[in-house]
């Protein structure tokens, strides 16, 4: 204990400079203090740091014993950590409680779940606790079948996950807090996994998930479009496990709490540190950019011919601010979000950096076509874990009545909702921490959020409504409805009055009967045409979305379809080869 | 383990002709993150307690057993096929490619067959092999299935459009009723082979007296505009059917499925996932009624009472054959 209390105590002492640590002290700092926690409040996370960093066991086996012989529960979210204690174990538990774990893989059962995440920590934790002990017939494990029947099985679903993700995209795409539970099992098998090839095909994945978030990344938070959020992180965007990782790969932002833990069992794995042209690709903002990303919708098991359909990203991004988007509907159930500008601040912790609208949609449809839950029961089975689904004040979510068209850091939503729908209105957030908010004459609402300047547009009259923890909803009861959005850098205009002599200055058309439509010239020259359910046209010409791109921009460069990924930075490049498991790195020789 | 205990009990009430089991879960005052609280497979001794047989299971869906063979369950379960064996041994018999299944059929000759996600499955060797049938379907979400008892080959399913019948085994299918319609359950007369029943999401009830080949609305339905969940014959009685939903309860008909009446006196609330009539009590009818128990009548809906399961959905019940190891 004496030894934990020094760990305590240089952990206090440990200032807010951790970001500038590198890795590995991180890593550790993040390891002792899960560690430190009081022996009788120990969980599974705080064992397994413990028996990394091989002190204070004993109190940490008790308490394991406790906790196993007290009644399981949390199906893959009990198989991961207990699967870290197995392979941290390294002959300092004692046999029996060994036994113990042992036992516990045939008397729980857990389920396997139905998200891409649920089957990526079940598979993973079946392939290494077979791995493991891998002479066990079926009466060896909860679902009787044999460790080798175990094994293959999950070999195989992990395999064809890596094959779906790098030629379709991920579906469960760029989320503040589920990348957490994809690079946690993939830093298992990087380094548990014994087959060289599945460590490989671990470790590449690793790069490519962190790649995805690299580009997308705002001095710590992932910006824009989102599979799925959550009520707080879609307003607080620093609260989630993203900026855990953030802090932990590439030393950004600031030290989280840590969410979920994931970042935790990622750092007791001995997760990779990126390469160095991730860590540049992350944090360098020298120059705006446009990066586009292709992925796939969630399963959708009813009213579709096809079990996924695709999600065409766009992120406009520069060292102030970010613009993202995706192209509109529901391609995630629940927890969905499809754009927003988010600004950049120093110490997020508290911050609501981020506007949007959208349109709270709440649905049965929504429901049947990605679960299997019955038509009656469905919506309150969901509002009893997500409270706010079927709340008309709701900020999270996808609806089937917006559309969006994205040009750099200008964009376009568009509603056109039909009568009869449940919660017939438009959400704006206009956060608390916006400063200088102006209502022109001329029908934009102008703003400051940090040193973004932020001009939106509604298309509907509107009125305002205070929101639960600060800041104002934009309430907009029309059906045919939407919002022009143009951001700009505090550098390109000094004041409010500059920024809203240009807005105003910006040719603007709309109609919304009988369909939603918007002409505009953005701020950047492009000039934007959109109606509602065609395709955008930008500067004339429509937006390609046959041609769009896996990853497209200045740093990630991937075909869609094809399981490759080319990184470029700085005069280097390194491709990530899927159909070869192999990893290039070099100099790119530039050409006048 | 909890099922030797049943197991062992259940061997000292062979009395009963039949054991009611039943699958499903105790939602009411669970939230997601805590332990389960009793869910998965239930089973009633003579005693007339229930035991939760088993492991805990947070989604089962339907079970069945091969003919002459009650010894052997095969639950359709959110993780696949499982097979419980006479000494209460769970083995999961299928993969990684099916999910979320949503029932399960068994016919003569070790065939199996069961609705999941995308489509729908048939085993002609206990399970050990299966082979997706769903290839002539063009909306795949597989909600129902039935292997017909009589006529081999003839197989009724249930999908996001209506109810299809194949008389080859998936190779080749045809619409058969309630087209643009979610199906929701399908189930054959113990009776008569050629009377088939089917109800759906909003669609209402569907009758077949033609072997399945074709379903056709009934033209006095009650439940026009209700989600409609399970079927249930009257062993006892070849005229006698229920059928159960949200909003409407249960509802029988004492003409073989040509008129319904709702017989809801007593139940809590109209909201009933599943019904199974007791075949050696004639008139004894059990509903699982949402998240308050199983209740049970003993004048086939007439009166109703509660028997047991508090807080529970039970998505289906059937009565188990005593016979077999157990």
């Amino acid at each position: 204990m004496k030894r934990l209390a020094a760990l305590a105590l240089a952990a206090a002492l440990a200032s807010q400079s951790a970001s500038a640590q590198d890795f590995g002290q991180r890593r550790r700092r993040l390891i002792e203090k899960m560690a430190r926690v009081e022996d009788a409040r120990l969980h599974y996370a705080g064992i397994a740091a413990r028996l990394w960093l091989r002190e204070g066991v004993p109190a940490a086996e008790r308490r394991l014993r406790e906790l196993l012989e007290g009644g399981i529960s949390g199906d893959m979210f009990w198989m991961f950590p207990m699967t870290a204690i197995a392979y941290l174990d390294r002959g300092q538990l004692s046999d029996s409680t060994r036994a113990l774990i042992r036992k516990s893989w045939k008397t729980y059962y857990p389920f396997r779940g139905d998200t891409e995440n649920h089957w990526l920590l079940y598979y993973t934790s079946m392939y290494l606790m077979t791995q493991m002990w891998p002479e066990m017939d079926g009466g060896g494990w909860f679902n009787g079948k044999s460790s080798k029947e175990n094994m293959e099985e999950a070999r195989r679903w992990i395999d064809s996950w890596v094959k779906l993700t790098t030629t379709k995209g991920q579906g469960e795409y760029d989320c503040t807090h589920y990348i957490g539970v994809y690079l946690l099992p993939l830093s298992y098998l990087a380094s548990w996994a014994e087959d060289p090839r599945m460590k490989k095909q671990a470790s590449m994945m690793i790069e490519w998930i962190t790649a995805d978030f690299a580009a997308e990344d705002l001095h710590g938070i992932y910006v824009g479009a989102h599979a799925r959020t959550d009520d707080r992180q879609v307003v607080e965007k620093w609260r989630g496990v993203s900026a855990d990782f953030a802090w932990l790969l590439f030393g950004q932002g600031k030290e989280t709490p840590p969410f979920g833990g994931y970042s935790l069992y990622y750092a007791l794995a001995d997760g990779p540190e990126p390469p160095a042209i991730l860590r540049r690709i992350a944090t360098d903002r020298a120059r705006p950019y446009t990066h586009l990303e292709k992925k796939r919708t969630r399963n959708r098991w009813r009213f579709h011919d096809e079990l996924h359909g695709q999600v065409y990203k766009t992120t406009y991004m520069t060292k102030d601010y970010a613009v993202s988007s995706d192209q509109g509907g529901v391609l995630q159930p629940v927890q969905q979000h499809s754009w927003d500008v988010t600004w950049r601040v120093d110490d997020p912790e508290g911050v609501h950096n981020t506007l949007f609208s959208l349109h709270p949609y709440s649905g049965v449809v929504e429901l049947e076509a990605y679960f299997t839950f019955s038509p009656d029961f469905g919506t309150e089975a969901v509002w009893r874990s997500k409270k706010t689904y079927d709340s008309p004040d709701k900020l999270l979510g996808g609806s089937p009545y917006e559309r969006i068209a994205q040009s750099e850091d200008a964009l376009i939503a568009l509603y056109d909702i039909p009568p009869g729908t449940r919660f017939p209105h438009i959400n704006g957030f206009f956060s608390k921490d916006l400063s200088e908010l102006a209502e022109d004459a001329s029908g934009w609402i102008l703003c400051r959020g940090g040193r973004t300047w932020i001009a939106y547009r509604p298309l509907a009259p509107y009125v305002w409504k205070p929101i639960d923890g600060g800041g104002r909803r934009l309430f907009s009861p029309y059906l045919k409805n939407g919002t022009v959005v143009q951001a700009a850098s505090l550098d390109e205009y000094p004041d409010l009055e500059a920024f809203r002599k240009a807005v105003r200055a910006l040719p603007l058309k709309f109609r919304l009967e009988p369909t939603p439509h918007v002409e505009f010239r953005t701020l950047r020259g492009k000039s934007m045409d959109f109606t509602y359910g065609r395709t955008p046209r930008i500067n004339g010409r429509p937006l390609d979305y046959a041609g769009w791109p896996a990853f497209g921009g200045p740093f990630l460069h991937s075909k869609a379809g094809e399981p490759r990924l080319e990184m470029t930075h700085g005069g280097v490049r390194r491709v990530l080869d899927f159909s070869t498991l192999t990893v290039r790195e070099d100099k790119v020789v530039r050409t006048k | 383990m909890r099922v030797l205990v049943w197991f062992a009990a259940a061997a000292l009430c062979a009395h009963a002709e039949h054991r009611l089991h039943a699958v499903g879960a105790t939602t009411r005052g669970w939230v997601v993150g805590v332990a389960l609280l009793p869910s998965g497979l239930f089973v009633k001794d003579a005693g007339g307690a229930w035991a939760n047989a088993g492991y805990r299971h947070p989604l089962l869906t339907g079970l069945s057993w091969l003919p002459g063979h009650p010894e052997t369950l095969f639950l359709a379960a959110g993780d696949g096929v499982i097979r419980v064996d006479a000494e209460g041994r769970w083995r999961v018999l299928t993969g990684e490619t099916v999910t979320e299944l949503q029932d399960i059929s068994a016919g003569a000759g070790g065939m199996l067959a069961f609705a999941h996600t995308a489509g729908f499955r048939v085993s002609e060797d206990e399970g050990r092999t299966w082979r997706e049938i769903s290839a002539g379907l063009q909306r795949r979400y597989g909600k129902a299935v039935r292997l017909d008892r009589t006529r081999k080959g003839r197989i009724v399913v249930g999908t996001e459009d209506g109810f299809y019948v194949s008389t080859n085994l998936g190779e080749t299918w045809r619409l058969a009723g309630a087209a643009g319609f979610q199906a929701m359950r399908v189930e054959q007369s113990p009776h008569e082979a050629a009377l088939w029943l089917a109800v759906t999401q909003k669609g209402g009830i569907f009758r077949s007296t033609d072997g399945g080949l074709t379903f056709e609305a009934t033209p006095r339905d009650p439940s026009a505009g209700r989600n409609l969940y399970d079927i249930a014959f009257d062993p006892a009685d070849a005229r006698r059917i229920a059928v159960c939903g949200w909003g409407v309860g249960v509802l029988i008909s004492e003409d073989g499925g040509v008129t319904w009446q709702a017989r809801n006196q007593g139940l809590p609330r109209p909201d009933v996932w599943s019904v199974a009539f007791d075949p050696d009590k004639p008139g004894r009818l059990y509903a699982g009624v949402h998240e308050e128990a199983l209740y049970v009548s003993e004048d086939a809906g007439r009166t109703w009472r509660v028997e047991g399961l508090p807080g529970s959905i039970i998505l289906k019940m059937a009565f188990v054959p005593a016979g077999g190891a157990r």
